[in-house]
């Protein structure tokens, strides 16, 4: 574990105490600065020397970087609270797979909305909650539109093990990480229902192009796709990093219900909503997403499995 | 050894005293009084302010010895090669001789001392420094404020001008006043005024808006403004004269070296940090569509923030207050140049127009007298200050968080405890700024009576062409025609959607728009549409359809709806509406 002086060490707020909470937290104490989380359960929240949990989130306000590890769904609320005590000095960033909204908000629009902060950030990529508590060989990708954010970023848990990337596009880096836990749930269906390398592969290509697109009308850039919150965040679900996403796709490629799913998955599924609203958002803009299209049919239970794969394979087939 | 721009002819040397802006000579100072604004104090002021930002562009080159970064010998390379590309293009005699210099500073750079290019480095932006700042002479400012709404009397109403003119001094409005209707918290803005500094950034259509806004802000008691106007705007003497005396600076917008460029950006941040309310257009040019401002360059506006960190780093806690405004008319002067620009897609290479009706003085006189018989033709509405941040302030001038807390905005320029200065968070923070005037603008946007009825017409001219291209439809001339009980009723219709939009602060309405019976709204635009512009833009059929004579001036001014076009579309006119918004996607 590394030493900071007083001078360089960071205290890094953490609202959530999930295991992606206490990863980031673990992260922070691991280059030496120190952590706070918020958690409504605080005291299940394990200590050690640099970690500490606190049910107060005004005890965040003494932070200079605070990191939002709450669903897209509660984001609101949480933001509303935090808004209490945070203000322009802070960096606030979050790691939400989520949209929020039937108007596709993305989470750092609801954090301007609902606090003072200005400088704000997603961070993104192939984390995930292990490698960050073990601190296994990992790293990410930090969008925003204020380069400072990116560096407080690095500051806070960046070290030998976190190689972390930044991006001014802070729009696509949001809607790269929430359509890949779209994908990723295509992919734990499809891979249930026995597809192949091959035809696993095409899903996820077209599938990222799709996304792509998707993002392009919300103003992101589409090369942002190819990178760490786009293709790199999808080859690690690919590559079987447990993401809950990826066993809710197979629990419903067995056949379970979506209630049953989410039980098995244990988490918030964020992609399931998402499918809904990207499919009404694209048929507004003429977007063409037959993927989003039948993922949201599927989970609707409008649309059968077979008639699914039949619907996707035969649509003519152009230039890529 | 350095050499200097040399000296001019005789010859050009008259012209560019006829085409340089007068200023009336003064036999003892002026004295501010304490209460006046900043501006009043900026003669005496001017040459620590050029001496200032030929320092701070001088700082950046480092020590001397150092290499700078750019290195110096690039920038001026840069410069010497920028100017003499625009002045060979330009081929006047003004421009041989300072065409020569540059030339030689080309030839001469690569050989030169570090000191000999600091030196010139230092010549060249004191040059620029000092061609840039304005002046303000309060003989001047008063004598606007007393005579010019009575000027435009005489155009205005001729007739009424003796009586006009008797009762200057007795405290009574001019008519010119009727022409100009100003709404939003304008005793805030007073207060405002007097604890910071007061930062106008207005949507922008015409080049009267700045002399609209100026007029105003004296008119309402407010401040007087710094702004940056074209050089473009100088060739006109008599405005050129009283542009150059009320506080604006010069911005040649022909001049692309980045050391100008930087001239102009900390000239105008020392403005600001010095506490000189200013005005910029954030759109950086006059809506050529006539649509509301969607993308915003900012440019100069962003110095604001910048400003105000250097203040905070220094530790001066100097609030900046951004105003969004929006200008609002019921007919604009160049309307028929602007839109045909549009239309031939040349906004880039005709970013300066210099030959519109803005320079013609029988096209001012004729606008000034169709807009007597408009009523209420110009609006200006100043929506709430915001801080740099686009936190709304409360009476004091504190910035407000979301839940109604005060915050310092100095946070915002700060990290861990420290205030800094940081080009790059700035620019972030001013493209905010950019996308939260954008919101501001649509709902503060106060909807004409002309835009809507256009906007009614044009929506007909869409829904029958369908499949057609905007240019396809422009082509029908006079072949549409719309029975006028349709327009009354589609207008109705579009107005009580307006009125409960504007309930909700989505956007403002004129007067006319929000109670007028369609009826009579839709009588008043006619008679405004005719008189002024050299085109026929409705005419009437035999059976009393009103008839879409000219489609390319209908869509300029219906594209200041393009914003709503959807939420005050009846069922059966959605489709044409969703195709109108299209435009502002474009």
């Amino acid at each position: 574990m590394n030493d900071k002086n007083d001078k360089n060490k960071l205290v890094v707020g953490v609202v959530g105490g999930g295991s992606f909470g206490l990863g980031l937290a673990r992260a922070a104490e691991r280059v030496g600065n120190e952590a706070i989380i918020h958690s409504r359960r605080s005291a299940a929240v394990p200590r050690s020397e640099r970690v500490r949990g606190t049910s107060e989130l005004r005890d965040l306000a003494a932070c200079d970087l605070i990191i939002v590890a709450v669903p897209s769904t509660h984001v609101r609320d949480v933001a509303r609270a935090l808004g209490n005590h945070v203000d322009g000095r802070h960096v606030v960033v979050h790691v939400s797979r989520g949209l929020v909204g039937d108007d596709l908000r993305t989470v750092t629009q609801v954090l301007r909305e609902e606090t003072a902060v200005r400088r704000l950030g997603c961070l993104a990529g192939p984390l995930h909650a292990r490698a960050l508590i073990e601190g296994t060989p990992g790293g990410g990708i930090v969008g925003s539109t204020f380069p400072e954010v990116g560096e407080a970023v690095r500051g806070a848990i960046g070290g030998p093990s976190m190689r972390l990337y930044q991006t001014e596009d802070l729009v696509g880096v949001e809607l790269a990480s929430a359509l890949v836990g779209l994908l990723a749930l295509a992919l734990g269906y499809t891979q249930q229902l026995g597809f192949g390398p091959g035809a696993l592969s095409i899903l996820m290509t077209r599938g990222m192009a799709e996304a792509a697109r998707l993002g392009v009308s919300f103003g992101a850039e589409e090369r942002t796709f190819s990178g760490m919150a786009g293709f790199g965040d999808l080859m690690s679900a690919a590559f079987g990093d447990e993401r809950p996403e990826v066993k809710l796709g197979r629990a419903l490629g067995r056949g379970a219900s979506l209630e049953e799913a989410g039980r098995e998955a244990n988490a918030t599924i964020e992609g399931v909503a998402i499918a809904r609203r990207m499919q009404r958002h694209s048929a507004r803009r003429g977007i063409e997403t037959p993927i989003t299209d039948v993922l949201a049919e599927l989970l609707d239970g409008q649309l059968a499995p077979a008639d699914a794969l039949a619907r996707l394979m035969a649509r003519r087939v152009h230039r890529e | 050894m350095v050499r200097s721009p040399p000296m001019a002819s005789p010859l050009t040397s008259v012209k560019r005293l006829l085409e340089r802006p007068m200023r009336l000579p003064r036999m003892r100072a002026y004295v501010p009084k304490p209460d006046d604004p900043a501006i009043f104090w900026f003669n005496g002021e001017r040459d620590d302010i050029v001496r200032e930002v030929v320092r701070r562009l001088e700082a950046r080159l480092g020590p001397p010895g150092t290499e700078a970064k750019p290195p110096l010998e690039y920038v001026l390379n840069d410069c010497a090669n920028e100017e003499a590309r625009r002045l060979h293009s330009q081929k006047d005699d003004e421009t041989k001789q300072s065409l020569r210099f540059w030339r030689g500073v080309i030839k001469r750079v690569g050989k030169m001392s570090d000191a000999d290019r600091r030196a010139m480095f230092h010549d060249i932006a004191e040059r620029m420094a000092k061609d840039v700042a304005g002046n303000f002479d309060p003989r001047v400012y008063s004598f606007a404020t007393r005579v010019i709404p009575h000027a435009l009397t005489g155009i205005l109403k001729p007739s009424s001008l003796p009586s006009d003119l008797a009762s200057i001094g007795s405290g009574h409005g001019s008519p010119v006043d009727e022409l100009m209707t100003t709404e939003g918290d304008i005793a805030r803005l007073r207060r405002l005024g007097k604890i910071g500094t007061l930062v106008f950034v207005p949507t922008h259509l015409s080049n009267l808006d700045s002399v609209v806004l100026g007029y105003a802000l004296m008119r309402d008691d407010l401040p007087p403004v710094v702004y940056g106007a074209g050089k473009n705007l100088f060739s006109n003497a008599i405005v050129s004269f009283f542009m150059h005396n009320l506080g604006a600076y010069r911005v040649d917008r022909r001049i692309r070296a980045q050391l100008y460029k930087d001239v102009l950006k900390t000239y105008s941040a020392v403005m600001i940090e010095r506490g000189y309310h200013s005005l910029f257009f954030p759109g950086g040019t006059r809506s050529r569509s006539g649509m509301v401002e969607r993308k915003l360059k900012l440019g100069l506006a962003g110095t604001a923030v910048e400003a105000f960190a250097n203040n905070r780093v220094r530790g001066i806690d100097r609030p900046v207050f951004f105003v969004p405004t929006t200008i609002n008319y019921a007919l604009v002067l160049e309307a028929e140049t602007l839109i045909e620009d549009w239309l031939k897609e040349a906004g880039k290479s005709r970013y300066i127009i210099e030959d519109d009706e803005f320079s013609q003085l029988d096209r001012w006189v004729a606008f000034i007298r169709k807009l007597g018989e408009v009523e209420s033709p110009a609006v200006i509405r100043f929506a709430d200050p915001i801080d740099p941040f686009g936190n709304p302030v409360d009476d004091e001038g504190r910035s407000l968080a979301p839940d109604g807390r005060t915050i310092d905005p100095g946070g915002y320029v700060s990290w861990r405890g420290k205030a800094t200065v940081d080009a790059r968070r700035d620019a972030a923070y001013t493209r905010e700024m950019g996308q939260h005037l954008v919101k501001v603008y649509e709902r503060e946007t106060v909807l004409m009576g002309t835009q809507l009825v256009s906007h009614i017409l044009f929506r007909r001219l869409v829904r029958d062409t369908p499949g057609v291209d905007l240019f396809g439809r422009l082509r029908h001339r006079g072949e549409i025609a719309m029975p006028r009980a349709e327009i009354v009723r589609e207008l109705g219709f579009a107005q009580d959607r307006l009125r409960e939009m504007e309930a909700r602060k989505e956007v403002r309405l004129s007067a006319a728009n929000r109670s007028l019976a369609p009826d009579a709204l839709l009588d008043r635009v006619l008679a405004a549409l005719s008189g002024y512009h050299r085109r026929t833009i409705v005419g009437f059929a035999e059976d009393g359809a009103i008839t879409l004579e000219d489609p390319t001036m209908l869509l300029y001014y219906q594209n200041r709806c393009i914003a709503y076009a959807e939420r005050i579309a009846d069922e059966g006119n959605l489709g044409a509406a969703r195709e109108i918004a299209r435009l502002g996607h474009g």
